[in-house]
């Protein structure tokens, strides 16, 4: 299997690494590596040059205010239209809280100050005060049509609403999800996948980091390739335990 | 009137907890707050007061200033030792320790950052130290940047000397336009530069989140001549020009003299006298802390117009210093074993133990316990902003994952490069057994290296005083 190769391409690690976000890269890089994938993880920051053909995961996770601010302008103006037409052709993209929020229209601020974003997906996001910290329980219909449930922990400010273009990416069972209003969690849009469920969300919730592993490396080498099976052992512990935790701290 | 009764009731509250045999650290003080909110101001008036504030080694810190100041034997301390160090712990402590005599009595206080915010103002300390500032528990403090600017609002509030990391960027700034009652410890740039050439780090498959890349004023990545850990180092930003200021107090270390495990042999240079100081708490970060240390007590003794030569006084105290709470003590076992706890809190913190545990050659077993209650952070998603990857080929052979999140801690180990037949597990209330076991296999001569957060550190530590008979922290 040394011939299959994957690169993942990790979106201004130096300033988007809020909560555990690498956490996802290591999820797919160990997913990968233990299936004997030649896996190699690029990082692409400010000023550094995005070529789509070098990339076949991206993966874009959350800053802090001042960070998104340093970044704003590469991203939005510079790598922004190529970006938009790796989203369009069906790369495969995992974009998590503030990643998620810069690829949508707009970001309403508090003071009514209106913030442009990318606009690669039809979403928009207005801050509220109340920010939603929690461990989350969500269900998500993986592209192969099984349903699973998925554990995260969500901490955000940003409600976020979704245009009729794009499908939502989970169910929230438990957690606040998108906007604390329509019971949805993250977004959908071709192979893109966004959500606020922070760090540790690959590594428990690993048949979601093999969807994104397989829909790659299908796009790379066919629709024949078939991801080899591998256990998920300590990743069904990891998720077992996050969820029977909240049972028990609520009890 | 008040002010007698808030103390009243503070008293009454300790000595029913001490009946009950409880700690006693916070509740006295959360009653008197109740009762009089300028409690502290009052209690503060003419106290000599340090205040020990950072995200990282504040415990350690304060508790190395304190036992130096004694070791002097010419001032009493009263601290706040247990990591009781919100406006509760630090109002109980003024309230129920009687000094013997208040002009040559020092109060070292470590002071959680935003309490520091709080009450900068109202304990009028006499020095600031600030440790340093990485990633902490975001779900509870929000941004670094935030952090920096509530230390930076405490300052403000009163004139004490501030004493500053000079290596750490975001510390470091809080000296600017404060000019005139800065102090600040770092390393040597000269031994920073020469052990970045002659030993150079490992690399994992991805670097470690880092903090404070990017210059906050001009938004451009700071350029670094030589780094000794972390964001720590000789950093300077091109476009405002922004530099590490130099230390007044400075570190001049060789790694290869200075064995991890066998604690370090290092030289504390002042501006005009270079001294040998002798670690016996080990790790690259206590270099940072004991300095840390020898600069406020040598500050404090200026102020107190010591006699004698402070500096050397202040170095030769450091000599005196053993560990504090849960900070890389040592208990030694039967069978000529040994057990050390090393607390660790955030991401910086585990860095540092791991990069510590790898490289110390009595380490033959290491457990992880990892809790997620509200004191350590809900979030336990930080232990993925560590790098495992470019320490695990130097840890044990036997590893050991429990807390009540032990799920997410085996997954971490397991994901950073360690089969799953190394890693034995069980759940919180059975982590004493898993110590045993981890005890009974480790060999002889060997050290069990416990990493812990912070409650589940307590938990163990409970368990612990029973089962092994250690005794336990608070007298």
């Amino acid at each position: 299997m040394s011939e299959i190769k994957l690169t993942i391409g990790h979106f201004y690690p130096d300033l988007l690494n809020l909560y555990g976000d690498r956490g996802n890269v290591l999820a797919l890089y160990t997913r990968a590596k233990r299936r004997g994938i030649d896996v190699e993880i690029k990082e692409i920051s400010i000023g550094d040059e995005l070529n789509p053909a070098d990339i076949d995961i991206a993966f874009i996770g959350g800053g802090q205010d001042n960070e998104q601010n340093i970044l704003k302008d590469d991203f939005v103006k510079v790598k922004g239209p190529i970006i938009k037409d790796m989203i369009e052709s069906g790369k495969v993209f995992l974009c998590i809280c503030g990643g998620y929020q810069m690829l949508g229209k707009y970001y309403l601020e508090h003071d009514g100050n209106k913030l442009d974003c990318l606009g690669a997906i039809d979403v928009y996001t207005e801050a509220k005060k109340e920010r939603f910290i929690q461990d989350t329980i969500y269900e998500v219909e993986l592209t192969s049509g099984q349903v699973v449930k998925a554990v995260g922990f969500e901490n955000h400010s940003g409600r976020t609403y979704l245009g009729s273009s794009v499908k939502p990416f989970m169910k929230v069972v438990r957690g606040a999800g998108n906007n604390g209003e329509d019971g949805y969690e993250g977004a959908h849009y071709k192979n893109t996948f966004c959500t606020y469920s922070h760090g540790s969300f690959l590594p428990k919730n690993p048949l979601i980091t093999d969807m994104l592993l397989s829909l790659a490396l299908k796009q790379k080498y066919g629709d024949t390739y078939e991801l080899p099976v591998l256990s998920t052992k300590f990743e069904d512990i990891a998720k077992e335990q996050a969820m029977t935790y909240l049972d028990t701290k609520e009890a | 009137m008040r002010f007698l009764l808030a103390k009243c009731a503070a008293h009454v509250t300790r000595f029913g907890l001490r009946l009950m045999r409880r700690g006693a650290t916070t509740l006295p003080g959360k009653i008197a707050l109740k009762i009089d909110s300028d409690v502290i101001t009052k209690l503060s008036k003419d106290k000599f007061i340090i205040t020990v504030t950072g995200t990282n080694g504040k415990t350690t810190t304060s508790h190395m200033i304190s036992e130096m100041i004694t070791s002097l034997n010419e001032y009493e301390v009263i601290n706040n030792i247990s990591g009781a160090n919100l406006a509760s712990g630090i109002a109980t402590t003024l309230i129920c320790n009687k000094p013997k005599n208040i002009s040559k009595t020092i109060y070292v206080l470590e002071t959680d950052e935003a309490a520091f915010a709080k009450i900068a103002g109202s304990l009028q300390p006499k020095l600031s130290v600030v440790t340093n500032l990485f990633r902490d528990q975001l779900d509870r403090y929000g941004e670094l940047t935030h952090t920096r600017d509530l230390i930076a609002s405490g300052i403000d509030k009163n004139k004490a000397r501030i004493i500053l990391n000079s290596d750490d960027s975001l510390v470091a700034s809080l000296g600017k336009g404060r000019e005139d009652r800065s102090v600040f410890f770092g390393m040597d740039k000269e031994s920073m530069r020469y052990n970045n050439e002659t030993y150079p780090s490992g690399k994992g498959v991805l670097k470690a989140s880092s903090d404070a890349v990017y210059c906050p004023n001009c938004q451009t990545k700071y350029e670094y001549k030589s780094r000794s850990f972390s964001h720590l180092g000789d950093f300077y930003c091109p476009t405002c020009g922004f530099s590490n200021p130099g230390a007044d107090y400075r570190i001049i270390y060789d790694l290869k003299e200075s064995p991890s495990n066998e604690g370090y042999i290092f030289k504390i240079a002042n501006e005009n006298q270079e001294k040998i100081v002798s670690l016996v708490i080990p790790g690259m970060h206590n270099l940072y802390n004991t300095c840390a240390a020898v600069a406020c007590v040598r500050e404090m003794l200026k102020l107190k117009n010591y006699p004698h030569d402070s500096f050397g006084e202040a170095i030769k105290a450091s000599s005196c210093v053993k560990p504090a709470f849960g900070r890389m003590e040592k208990i030694t076992l039967p069978g000529f074993k040994k057990l050390c706890i090393l607390l660790v809190k955030n991401p910086a913190g585990l860095d540092r133990s791991l990069s510590f545990v790898s490289e110390a050659s009595d380490a033959k077993a290491l457990m992880f316990l990892l809790n997620s209650n509200t004191a350590d952070g809900k979030d336990v998603s930080w232990i993925w902003d560590v790098d495992f990857e470019s320490k695990v080929s130097g840890l044990p052979n036997n590893i050991y994952v429990s807390g009540e999140r032990y799920g997410d801690m085996l997954l971490r180990v397991n994901y950073s490069g360690v089969e799953e037949s190394r890693i034995k597990y069980a759940p919180m209330d059975k982590a004493v057994e898993l110590l045993k076991q981890a005890i009974d296999e480790c060999e002889e001569g060997g050290c069990v290296y416990v990493l812990p957060n912070y409650t589940s550190m307590l938990d163990l530590r409970g368990k612990l005083v029973k089962e092994l008979d250690i005794k336990d922290f608070w007298k």
